[in-house]
C-alpha cells in the first residue's frame, strides 16, 4: 500500500511538470489552431539554456527560468511572425504541421552540433536532498519542480483571465473572424501566444533539466508528451493541461513501477489512443470547441 | 414486399438533454414524392441524419426496404438504396463533374455494372451533362445542387432524401430543380424532400409531413396541410390561397 | 501521352538502369541505390498519404519492423547465405509490417488529419523505444544480417539492382491502384470522406487496405535496407528524419501523382548528396530546411489534400 501511495505521489509530482511542459502547446492549439511540432525543441532548448546559465554563471535553474523564459518568448514571437505566419498564409494551416516538424529537425540538429549528443543533467546543490513525510520520501528536486510548475500555471491562468492580452487570446481562440472584425490585432495575438507558449516551454525545460536527464534527441518525446496531455485533458486551458499532465504522470509512474520503465511510453501512448477513441475532446473538453 | 419503402416508429433523438426529435413516426411509400416541412430548428435535417445513419437513434426504429437500420454503417445504407443530397453541396472540388458523379456510379447500390452509362444517365436526368468536364469548384449554386442530386442518383438509389434542393435558387432554377426531381421520380426513385419554398413543395409533393420542435405536427396532401390551422400557426403564418394546383 | 510512347520510355529507362552500374563508379551507384530506396519509400507513403489523404508522420516504423523482422528470423532459424537466403526474411519483414499496420489500423484510422499524423509519429516513437529497451528485441545491442551478395559481384551493384527491381514493382502496384476502383475510392476518401461514405464507399475497409499496403511496401524496403547495412541498431532503421523525408518527396514531386515521389526523391537526393555531399552531420538540418523551403516557396496549390480541423466531423446539417 505504501508503495502504491509513493508511486502515486511520484506520479503526481511528475504530472505537474508534464502539465507545465504541455500548456504552451495547448495554448497554441487552442488559440491559433495549429499543432506545433517544434514544441519539444523549445522545452529542450530551455533545458540547455538553463544548463548554460548554471555552468557558466552559476545561476540556479529555478532562478534562470526567468531569463530562459524571456529569451524563448522572443524566439517564439519571432518564429511565429516569420515562419509560422508565412506557412499559414502561403500554404495552409495543415502545412504548419510539416513546417514545424522540419524546423524541429533543424533546431534539433543545431542543438546536437552545439552541445553534443551526450545526455545532460543540471545538478544544483539540492539535487540529492530528500524529505521524509511519514513513510513517504519526497525528492527535494521534484518537490521544487512541482511547486514552480504550479506557480507558473497559476500565473498563466491569471494572465488569461485578468489581463487584456489574456482576454484577447481567448477571444481569438473562440471566434477568430469576429475577433479580427472587432479590431483585435490577431497577428499580434498569435505572436503573443507563441511567445508565451515558448516561454513556458523553456521554463519547464529548466525544471526538467534538474529532474531528468535530457539531450537534443529527447525533443520528440516532449512534443508527444504535450500532445498526450492535450488529448487527455483537453485543449486550450491551463486546467486541461493540469488534468492531462497529472494523468500522464500517474500513468508513467504506475507503469514504471509495476511493469518496468521500458514500457512507460508505450503505456502512455496506449492510453492516448484509448482516449482518442472514446473521448477525443479530452476530459475537460475544448472550451473553444463550439466555434471551430 | 409491402408498398412502404421507409418507415419510422417512435423515432426519438436526444442530444445531451435537448430532445431534437420526439417520437416521430412515418411511412414513405414506393414511387411517391413526399415533403418534409417545418420551421427552422424543427429537426428536419436531424431526422434525415438519423435515417442516413449520421447519428444513432436514442429510441425507436427505422426500417428501410424491410430491414431495420439499427447500427448499419452509412455506406451500407447507401448500398441498400438510400441516398442523400445536401443543401450545402459538398462536391469533390478537384474533380470534374463527371468524375464526381462517377464515384457514385462506381459504388452505391450494387446493380447495373455499366458505370459509364449510369454516370451519363445521372448527368442527363439532372441536366448538367453539358458541364461534365468542368471542375466542380467552378460551378454556380444551382448547378452545384444539381451535381449533388446527380451524384446521389448515380448510386442507383431506391429512395432519395433531398435537403432543401431549392434553397437559394432563383425562380427559373427552382423550376428546373422541380423538373429534375420529377424526372428522378419518374425514373424509379422515391423522393423525400425538405423544403421551405411552399410553391415548390405543393407543386411537386404527393403528401407532406410537417414537423415542429421535433414533433410531428401534421401529415396530408398539400391542400390539407396548407389549410391545417396548426400548421399555419406554427409555420406558414398566413393561409396560403394562391398556390398552383398540384400536378402529379 | 499515348501508350506506345510510355512503353518506349519505360523500356529505355529500364535499359538505362540496367546498364548504368557498368558505366558508373561505386559512389554514384550507391547514390542511385539510395535514390531507388528513397523513391520506393515515397511511392509507398504516397498510397496512404497522397491517394487516400492520410498523412502519416511515423511511416518509418515500418522500415524498422521490416528490418528487424528479417534479422530476428535469421536469429531464430539460422541464417543462410547467398541471395536466395534473403527471400524468406524479406517477405516476413514485409508481412509483419503489414500485420502490425492491420492491428493499429482500427483505432488509428478513426482519427483524421493532424491527429492521425501525430498518432503515427507516436507509434513510430513508441515502437522504436520498445525495440530499443526491451532486451529480447536486441535493438540496443544491434542485430546482424548475413550478406546475401553472391560472391564476385560488387556489393553496391547487387543492392542497386535489387532496389531498382523493387522500385519498379512498387511503381507498378501504385499505377494499378491509381487506375482501379480501389484508387477511385481512395480519391473520394481524400477529397471528402463523409461524402464518400454517403455514396456507398466502404471507407473503413479501403482506408485499412491502403494503410496495410503502404506498410507492406515500406516493410519490404526496410528489410532489404537492413541487409544492405549488415549490422544495425534501433535508430539506424527507426529514423525520425525519414518519416519527414517520405512526406517531402511527395510534396515536392507532386502529392497524389504516380511519379511525384520519384521526382521528389531524385531532387532531394541530388541536393543533399551531390551538391552538399559530405555534410553527414547536417542531414537532419538540411532535410528540415528543405521542408520549410518547399512549403514557403511552392505555391499553395501543390498541397492538394484538404484536412478539416482535427477531431470534428464537418457540420453537414442543413440550415437548422
Amino acid at each position: 500500500m505504501t508503495l502504491f501511495l509513493q508511486t502515486t505521489l511520484n506520479g503526481l509530482m511528475l504530472g505537474g511538470i508534464y502539465a507545465l511542459a504541455a500548456v504552451g502547446f495547448s495554448l497554441i492549439f487552442g488559440v491559433i489552431g495549429i499543432v506545433n511540432l517544434t514544441h519539444g525543441v523549445f522545452v529542450i532548448a530551455g533545458a540547455y539554456l538553463a544548463l548554460l546559465f548554471y555552468t557558466e554563471l552559476g545561476l540556479d535553474p529555478l532562478l534562470s527560468m526567468l531569463p530562459v523564459g524571456a529569451l524563448l518568448f522572443a524566439v517564439g514571437w519571432i518564429y511565429q511572425r516569420t515562419i509560422i505566419d508565412w506557412a499559414i498564409s502561403r500554404a495552409s494551416v495543415e502545412a504548419s504541421l510539416v513546417v514545424t516538424f522540419g524546423m524541429a529537425m533543424i533546431l534539433r540538429n543545431l542543438l546536437q552540433l552545439w552541445f553534443g549528443p551526450d545526455v545532460q543533467t543540471i545538478t544544483p546543490f539540492y539535487s540529492f536532498f530528500s524529505v521524509s513525510v511519514g513513510p513517504f520520501r519526497v525528492d527535494m528536486v521534484r518537490l521544487v519542480a512541482l511547486g514552480s510548475s504550479m506557480v507558473l500555471l497559476l500565473g498563466l491562468t491569471l494572465l488569461l483571465a485578468r489581463t487584456h492580452f489574456g482576454r484577447a487570446m481567448r477571444a481569438v481562440a473562440q471566434q477568430p473572424l469576429a475577433a479580427a472584425l472587432s479590431g483585435l490585432n490577431v497577428k499580434r495575438i498569435h505572436a503573443m501566444t507563441f511567445g508565451v507558449s515558448a516561454a513556458l516551454a523553456g521554463a519547464s525545460g529548466a525544471i526538467i533539466g534538474i529532474v531528468q536527464p535530457f539531450s537534443a534527441a529527447s525533443e520528440v518525446a516532449w512534443t508527444l508528451n504535450a500532445f498526450m496531455v492535450v488529448v487527455l485533458g483537453g485543449v486550450g486551458s491551463p486546467a486541461g493541461a493540469l488534468v492531462g499532465g497529472l494523468l500522464l504522470g500517474l500513468i508513467n509512474s504506475y507503469t514504471a513501477q509495476y511493469f518496468g520503465p521500458a514500457l512507460t511510453q508505450a503505456a502512455m501512448f496506449l492510453v492516448l489512443v484509448l482516449m482518442l477513441l472514446l473521448r477525443p475532446t479530452g476530459l475537460l473538453g475544448n472550451p473553444y470547441g463550439e466555434s471551430r | 414486399m409491402s408498398d412502404i419503402l421507409l418507415s419510422g416508429r417512435g423515432v426519438t433523438k436526444k442530444f445531451r438533454g435537448l430532445t431534437a426529435i420526439d417520437d416521430v413516426s412515418f411511412d414513405i411509400p414506393h414511387g411517391a414524392i413526399y415533403g418534409l416541412i417545418g420551421p427552422n430548428g424543427a429537426g428536419k435535417s436531424t431526422l434525415f441524419n438519423l435515417i442516413t445513419g449520421y447519428h444513432p437513434l436514442t429510441s425507436g426504429s427505422i426500417t428501410f426496404r424491410g430491414k431495420v437500420l439499427g447500427n448499419m454503417p452509412i455506406y451500407r445504407r447507401n448500398q441498400l438504396g438510400l441516398a442523400r443530397a445536401f443543401q450545402i453541396a459538398k462536391p469533390f472540388p478537384a474533380l470534374t463533374l463527371a468524375q464526381n458523379v462517377r464515384v457514385g456510379a462506381m459504388f452505391g447500390r450494387p446493380g447495373d455494372k455499366n458505370v459509364e452509362r449510369t454516370t451519363q444517365e445521372a448527368l442527363d436526368v439532372t441536366g448538367i451533362a453539358h458541364l461534365a468536364q468542368r471542375r466542380a469548384g467552378e460551378l454556380t449554386v444551382g448547378d452545384l445542387r444539381k451535381l449533388e442530386i446527380a451524384r446521389a442518383v448515380a448510386t442507383r438509389p431506391v429512395l432519395l432524401l433531398a435537403d432543401e434542393p431549392c434553397a437559394g435558387l432563383n425562380p427559373t432554377e427552382t423550376e428546373e430543380m422541380v423538373r429534375c426531381l420529377r424526372a428522378v421520380r419518374d425514373a424509379g426513385t422515391t423522393v423525400w424532400l425538405v423544403e421551405h419554398d411552399m410553391k415548390a413543395v405543393t407543386n411537386i409533393c404527393d403528401r407532406i409531413i410537417v414537423i415542429d420542435a421535433g414533433k410531428k405536427l401534421a401529415e396530408g396532401t398539400p391542400h390539407e396541410v396548407v389549410n391545417n390551422k396548426e400548421v399555419i400557426a406554427a409555420y406558414l403564418g398566413t393561409p396560403v390561397d394562391d398556390l398552383p394546383a398540384h400536378t402529379p | 501521352m499515348n501508350r506506345f510512347v510510355i512503353l518506349l520510355l519505360t523500356a529505355v529507362a529500364a535499359l538505362l538502369v540496367a546498364m548504368l552500374p557498368i558505366l558508373l563508379g561505386p559512389y554514384y551507384i550507391r547514390v542511385l541505390q539510395t535514390f531507388f530506396f528513397f523513391a520506393g519509400l515515397g511511392v509507398a507513403w504516397n498510397i496512404l498519404g497522397g491517394y487516400a489523404g492520410y498523412w502519416s508522420f511515423g511511416h518509418t516504423v515500418s522500415i524498422g519492423i521490416g528490418a528487424f523482422t528479417a534479422a530476428w528470423l535469421g536469429l531464430i532459424f539460422g541464417a543462410g547465405s547467398g541471395p536466395w537466403s534473403m527471400i524468406l526474411p524479406v517477405i516476413a519483414g514485409a508481412l509483419l509490417s503489414g500485420l502490425f499496420a492491420l492491428v493499429i489500423a482500427y483505432p488509428l484510422l478513426r482519427l483524421r488529419g493532424t491527429y492521425f499524423a501525430i498518432a503515427m509519429l507516436g507509434v513510430s516513437q513508441v515502437v522504436a523505444e520498445l525495440v530499443n529497451n526491451v532486451s529480447i528485441f536486441q535493438g540496443g545491442i544491434g542485430v546482424f544480417l548475413p550478406s546475401p551478395v553472391p560472391s564476385g559481384m560488387p556489393v553496391e551493384r547487387f543492392y542497386y539492382y535489387i532496389f531498382a527491381v523493387v522500385l519498379s514493382l512498387l511503381l507498378l502496384i501504385s499505377w494499378w491502384v491509381k487506375r482501379s476502383r480501389f484508387g477511385y475510392a481512395l480519391l473520394a476518401i481524400r477529397e471528402d470522406e463523409d461524402t464518400a461514405m454517403m455514396l456507398g464507399v466502404p471507407t473503413e475497409r479501403y482506408k485499412m487496405a491502403a494503410f496495410v499496403l503502404s506498410a507492406v511496401m515500406v516493410g519490404l524496403l526496410g528489410a532489404i535496407y537492413g541487409y544492405s547495412l549488415g549490422y544495425f541498431t534501433t535508430y539506424s532503421v527507426f529514423r525520425l528524419d525519414w518519416s519527414l523525408n517520405m512526406i517531402v518527396f511527395c510534396l515536392i514531386g507532386g502529392i497524389g501523382t504516380l511519379m511525384g515521389p520519384v521526382i521528389g526523391a531524385a531532387l532531394i537526393l541530388f541536393l543533399t548528396q551531390v551538391l552538399l555531399g559530405g555534410f553527414l552531420d547536417l542531414h537532419l538540418m538540411i532535410t528540415g530546411a528543405l521542408v520549410v523551403a518547399v512549403i514557403l516557396v511552392m505555391p499553395g496549390g501543390i498541397l492538394r489534400t484538404r484536412w478539416r480541423l482535427p477531431g470534428r466531423m464537418p457540420a453537414r446539417e442543413g440550415a437548422e
